[in-house]
């Protein structure tokens, strides 16, 4: 068997972009898994993505250097909206970040000595390519392993993502069953007993927005160096919007849900390609149809414990305590 | 002496729900905060956890003034309480819902949780420990994994207990943890005061449930629209004219009625 003829740049794109699209979703699900419904995730996005591009640029740093400082520029300004935003709940904290989030797009159209405004940047570098060149600089050769040159490049981004995908999944699972994701739980469900129990609010609730805000930018670096382009119309509101669809629609309560809601609804248009024009049609009605019959997202503890109690008999309850984690 | 109030007001717009009220409790001692409804027993709890800071007054605590300390560092500083209408994390288990009573008394950060250090781990564990004899304390060893919206009024009630315990408190607060229970619950209820007293706690209660109060304080304060009414032994509140008066009314109101 040939990897030249199963390797597919196009399935390698499109897998690439819902890898990006569950780190959007995972961002919005750790400040949701605290009871705070934040709609600046896209503007932390662009922000994390502007600090990348132009640094790598501009300055040369390396991709990882820049992936990085943009990544905690963004956690910054997620300091910097957060303290302010904690007065705010619900419907509003997410009209606020709405907010913030277009005045961060005005921004980048408006500083066009920067930013190029509207127009955008272009030839940001591309991880996959970078990371080609310097293979190819240490001797190495795709063709060894059977591939094509581009194969090789959106096979590298794709497996560098996926690495990335992993070790976020991990540490959010991880950082939910402590200490730390039992207080965010608590201010979730009731934040007023939760201080009462000696649970400093101030402190879990920026921490949560905080960590939504680095994950969004550090989603948007990755963004810049695999698009190789970006514009401030790659983070308006409408892709807020997106980002919170992953996580309601997969459901926003366990991690799977967003994995699952990022890729189903990256992989959906794509699918539907062949009835073209009426593909965003189906597109909305599925997430009519979800909303009116379950609107908690498509999966739900409920879920999960179904789907666990299937595997328990093959695998002789072998984790059957009564006090299962879920992802 | 572990509480002192002093002279505590509190204010909601034009009404007062708390007049120039002054109390304190001995250390070890249970005491008992009684009064018809609307009096201000629970606005005093919340002067107390600074949930509401109050308009004037001054609380200490354990000989620290606590007035305008952040509710979670009156928790740290010992203090923890129970809620009348039942406060719980709803769609946690028992078991955590008292791991998070534990949150004062533990420390992992982002990066130990995410790490599991073994401090962490030993933390974990010890909180787990900890929990798991909290629940038997209170008699909820069955009930461990349920989620505490699915356990019953009563469980509910004994829940909150061993929530607040798990924050090791110096002084707990109990508002109305007989409220909805039958007299079989009222019972293990009092043992179990009883038992958290053993354990050198002392406690502030709120009840409505006379018999219990009488059998269980060992001093009484008694609210009536925001202002002390009396404060005492049982026995001397039971013989109060003026309490018997805020609680069934005088004979000259029946007259004119």
């Amino acid at each position: 068997m040939m990897l030249v003829e199963i390797v597919n740049p196009y399935y390698l794109q499109v897998g690439s972009f819902i890898l990006i699209n569950i780190i959007l979703g995972l961002s919005i699900y750790v400040t949701l898994s605290s009871g705070q419904l934040s709609l600046g995730n896209a503007g932390f996005m662009g922000i994390g993505a502007y600090t990348s591009a132009l640094l790598t640029l501009n300055f040369d740093v390396p991709i990882i250097v820049g992936v990085i400082a943009g990544a905690v520029v963004a956690g910054l300004f997620g300091i910097l909206v957060g303290i302010p935003s904690l007065r705010l709940q619900g419907v509003y904290l997410a009209i606020a970040t709405l907010g913030f989030g277009e005045v961060i797009r005005v921004f980048f159209v408006n500083w066009e000595s920067v930013t190029k405004g509207a127009v955008g940047i272009s030839g940001i570098p591309h991880i996959g390519r970078e990371i080609f060149m310097v293979l190819k600089d240490a001797g190495f050769d795709p063709a060894i392993i059977g591939l094509k040159n581009n194969q090789f490049v959106f096979l590298t981004v794709f497996f560098v993502l996926l690495l990335i995908n992993i070790l976020l999944v991990w540490f959010i699972f991880r950082q939910q069953n402590s200490r730390i994701g039992r207080a965010f739980a608590a201010i979730k469900m009731d934040e007023k007993a939760a201080e009462s129990m000696g649970i400093n609010i101030t402190y879990y609730k920026v921490l949560a927005f905080v960590q939504g805000a680095l994950i969004s930018g550090f989603a948007g670096a990755l963004f810049a160096h695999v698009m190789s382009y970006i514009s401030p119309a790659d983070f308006s509101y409408h892709r807020a919007v997106e980002i919170l669809i992953f996580a309601v629609f997969g459901g926003s309560e366990v991690i799977v849900g967003a994995i699952f809601g990022a890729t189903f609804l990256t992989l959906m248009p794509e699918m539907l390609r062949f009835i073209s024009e009426y593909r965003y049609m189906i597109y909305g009605l599925i997430l009519l149809l979800m909303m009116a019959f379950r609107p908690q997202g498509l999966i739900d503890v409920q879920v999960l414990h179904w789907f666990q109690k299937l595997r328990l008999p093959k695998r002789r309850a072998e984790h059957g305590s009564k006090n299962q984690k879920h992802l | 002496m572990v509480l002192k109030i002093k002279s505590i007001s509190k204010n909601f717009g034009g009404i007062s729900a708390l007049t120039d009220v002054s109390f304190s409790i001995e250390e070890g001692e249970i005491f008992g905060l009684i009064g018809p409804n609307g009096a201000g027993k629970t606005t005093m709890f919340n002067m107390i956890t600074n949930l509401f800071p109050p308009s004037s007054g001054e609380i200490t605590f354990a000989g620290e003034i606590i007035t305008g300390i952040k509710p979670h560092l009156i928790t740290e500083k010992g203090i923890c309480r129970t809620f009348q209408n039942i406060r719980l994390f709803p769609q946690m288990s028992a078991l955590e819902n008292v791991m998070v009573g534990g949150h004062s008394r533990s420390k992992s950060g982002v990066f130990s949780s995410v790490i599991r250090t073994k401090a962490q781990r030993n933390e974990e564990a010890r909180l787990r420990g900890s929990a798991i004899e909290l629940l038997e304390l209170v008699g909820l060893s069955d009930g461990i994994g349920t989620e505490a919206e699915n356990l019953s009024y009563g469980q509910q009630r004994r829940l909150e207990i061993a929530r607040a315990l798990a924050s090791k408190p110096k002084l707990l607060l109990l508002d109305e943890p007989a409220a909805g229970m039958n007299e079989t619950e009222t019972d293990d209820l009092f043992d179990l005061i009883k038992k958290v007293q053993a354990r050198g706690i002392t406690v502030l209660i709120i009840e409505h449930d006379m018999p219990l109060v009488m059998k269980l304080c060992d001093r009484i304060l008694v609210l009536n629209f925001g202002k002390k009414l009396a404060e005492g032994t049982p026995k001397d509140i039971q013989n109060n004219k003026a309490v018997i008066e805020a609680y069934l009314g005088s004979e000259e109101d029946e007259q004119s009625a």
